[in-house]
């Protein structure tokens, strides 16, 4: 590193913005005994196992300061497709009341965060946990947690839109999701940023799923290539809860999702899929954890990675079945396909089972085409070059079809397109 | 093109000796095949009846250490896959692989353009196309759902052997090959797949059928029958020879051979 030994870090340098932050007198003491804690440890490092893809070293020259410009991201929206229900718009972690929608659906309210409440307790000033990091860095530079509560009985059929905007600079969003008994939503979460310049986005979402409740989740991670985007999801299922969640990252220049489900109780399911791009000098990183604590749990895992350029990526998924937690069912598949000699993506399924009759499966691959498929194309008379760009379409795909026919899938697939090697050839096999 | 006549070689193979990873599958293998035969090419399992298929239709992964393979007059072994298919030889496979995503349909158009501009014609649109294929489907009994699906994905066996089938009777081979096509094939679906055959056959064609079971033989009758076994041609006849294949299996030519 070409930082000075004696120059602060960039955690140190935070110091300065923390006066400038919500809160009263009590909440600057918490902010800056936190951030003095957290200096105290760092930032998690490859050194750390569940870091040990993720390499955060670049933000030690980037300034971390939460953002204060709010410049007004309108033409980032226009190029949206247009929201099929309400939009919720935050721009660098705050609550956009202008460029949101007015009114949400019966029995979804949003509580924004109240720099009122009373800061955390403790410190944990004896040393934050690799895991928490994050979560502290957040806690200590953002507003709070803004909630959102889906109440009881729920919104079937309705889907609520949240755009994350960041503007440049680093945003602190924390969004918590509380759904009641038998509550359902459909929540598409898109993350854009800056097109040009710096941005840092450690985000943190939380989500409650009482009894029966049912949360279908979908994030387009589509920011720009000077932006690091750290998301850390903690899910917690009740009893026959069902988490859904679609991941598709094409833009940013280092982007992690945490994924933390815990399935509290029996018969909650959790389904988590996504589809990692990472061309250029892009990093997509996936970490998981899926906690299966109670009998008749089902979960499954579907991610497919695509690295080209000197694009690197990873898969780091664990899934922990307790002590108890008989009849556990749970599949892990993650698949990549690298397009270039110089793209990397490490994969690593893990499973640890401590309970007796359960069903776990868990595969992984990371390659470039299949010979059989390619050899295929090839006895039709296809060119090359144009059975490889279909083979990598059809790659890409397989978890984009999970968007269903909509025009969510359409703008995704148009974008994941545009950046596939012979896009024009691609269309015309696929339209 | 096609001033191939009755009687021309389209596929002469002469001594073809052919390893897979360091284990040689084919040793010294000959057959020629004119414009209006069918040939069946029978053996038991392991004899190198697929290596053989996928040897002719290009596989990169299959060693030649010696003969030589001629296609049209062309030395068929210096050409890539696709060159093969533009010149107009086929192979229906015997495990055809599903690509989800990419469509049915405007895969077997790309095929039929590849195909038509090596000839000399004119790329046809997709209207004209979409005419051509349901032409083609009606005969193999396929159902319009066929039109918007991913290139066999989700299709049951006898779908894709099915698919290859139609995708055989679009293109107009000169020289299909067919890899057991007839396997995991109900009575019912072997007899379009049959039909589906039997429409190609023509003066200016040539059928190579790789089975293993005479019971597709009923339906396609061939002209001449192969005991394929050990990596070479061990016996030749006419449609006896699978008839007696099917009542006393392949030990005795195995022991014919031996004796010999």
């Amino acid at each position: 590193m070409s930082a000075r030994p004696d120059a602060p870090s960039a955690l140190a340098r935070l110091e300065a913005s923390l006066p400038g932050l919500p809160g009263g007198a009590d909440w600057l003491a918490w902010r800056r005994a936190a951030l003095a804690a957290l200096a105290s440890v760092g930032l998690p490092t490859p050194r750390d196992d569940a870091w040990k893809y993720t390499n955060l070293r670049l933000l030690e020259r980037r300034d971390l300061a939460p953002a204060t410009a709010q410049l007004l991201p309108t033409s980032a929206l226009e190029a949206l497709p247009t929201p099929t229900g309400p939009r919720l718009v935050f721009v660098d972690g705050r609550f956009h009341a202008g460029l949101s929608a007015s009114a949400l659906p019966e029995g979804v309210t949003l509580a924004l965060a109240a720099p009122a409440i009373p800061p955390p307790a403790t410190t944990a000033a004896a040393g934050i946990a690799v895991e928490d990091r994050i979560r502290t860095l957040n806690a200590l530079l953002g507003r709070g947690a803004d909630h959102l509560v889906i109440a009881r009985g729920g919104t079937p059929g309705h889907t609520l839109e949240i755009v994350h905007v960041a503007t440049g600079g680093g945003a602190y969003p924390h969004v918590a999701l509380d759904l009641g008994n038998g509550a359902s939503l459909d929540l598409l979460e898109y993350q854009i940023g800056p097109q040009q310049g710096d941005a840092f986005v450690a985000k943190v979402t939380d989500a409650t799923l009482a009894a029966g409740a049912r949360l279908a989740h979908t994030t387009i991670q589509l920011t720009g290539d000077r932006t690091v985007l750290l998301d850390d999801l903690r899910i917690t299922l009740s009893a026959d809860a069902h988490y859904q969640h679609r991941l598709v990252a094409l833009g940013g220049q280092v982007t992690r999702f945490d994924l933390t489900v815990t399935l509290l109780a029996p018969g909650a399911e959790a389904h988590l899929a996504g589809l990692l791009f990472a061309d250029g000098s892009r990093e997509q990183h996936v970490r998981t954890l899926v906690d299966h604590r109670a009998p008749h749990g089902t979960s499954d895992q579907l991610y497919r990675g695509v690295a080209g350029g000197r694009g690197r990526g990873s898969y780091d998924g664990k899934v922990v079945v307790r002590e108890g937690a008989a009849k556990t069912s749970s599949r892990q598949s993650s698949r990549n396909l690298l397009l270039g000699a110089d793209a990397a993506i490490d994969t690593r399924p893990q499973l640890e089972i401590n309970a007796d009759d359960v069903k776990c499966a868990h595969g992984a691959t990371t390659g470039t085409l299949d010979e059989h498929m390619l050899f295929y194309l090839l006895t039709r008379g296809l060119d090359r070059e144009t059975a490889r760009a279909l083979l990598t379409y059809a790659f890409v795909e397989d978890v984009l079809k999970l968007l269903g026919d909509g025009p969510v899938r359409q703008a995704v697939e148009s974008r994941a397109l545009a950046r596939l090697p012979a896009a024009a050839t691609i269309r015309e096999f696929v339209a | 093109m096609s001033n191939i006549q009755h009687g021309d070689v389209v596929l002469d193979i002469r001594g073809l000796t052919v390893s897979v990873k360091g284990r040689k599958i084919l040793s010294g293998l000959d057959l020629t095949v004119r414009a209006g035969e069918v040939h069946a090419i029978m053996g038991p399992n392991g004899a190198g009846k697929s290596t053989l298929s996928q040897v002719l239709a290009g596989r990169a992964d299959y060693e030649i250490l010696a003969g030589t393979a001629t296609y049209l007059g062309e030395d068929l072994l210096a050409l890539p896959p696709e060159e093969r298919a533009r010149r107009g030889l086929f192979l229906g496979f015997q495990y055809p692989v599903e690509i989800p995503g990419v469509n049915n349909v405007y895969l077997l158009k790309a095929a039929l353009n590849a195909r038509r501009k090596q000839i000399g014609l004119e790329e046809v649109d997709a209207f004209e196309f979409l005419a051509i294929v349901r032409d083609k489907m009606k005969l193999m009994q396929m159902d319009e759902s066929f039109l918007k699906r991913g290139v066999n994905e989700g299709f049951s066996g006898g779908e894709k052997k099915r698919n290859e089938i139609l995708q055989m009777t679009v293109l107009e081979p000169t020289l299909a090959i067919l890899d057991e096509t007839d396997s995991g094939l109900d009575i019912d679906a072997l007899k379009v797949v049959s039909n589906g055959v039997n429409s190609l056959r023509s003066p200016a064609r040539a059928v190579v059928l790789v089975t293993h079971y005479q019971r597709l033989l009923d339906h396609i009758v061939p002209d001449f029958v192969h005991v394929l076994a050990g990596g070479r041609i061990l016996k030749s006849g006419d449609r006896g020879l699978a008839l007696e294949l099917e009542r006393r299996g392949y030990d005795w030519v195995l022991e014919e051979a031996n004796a010999a």
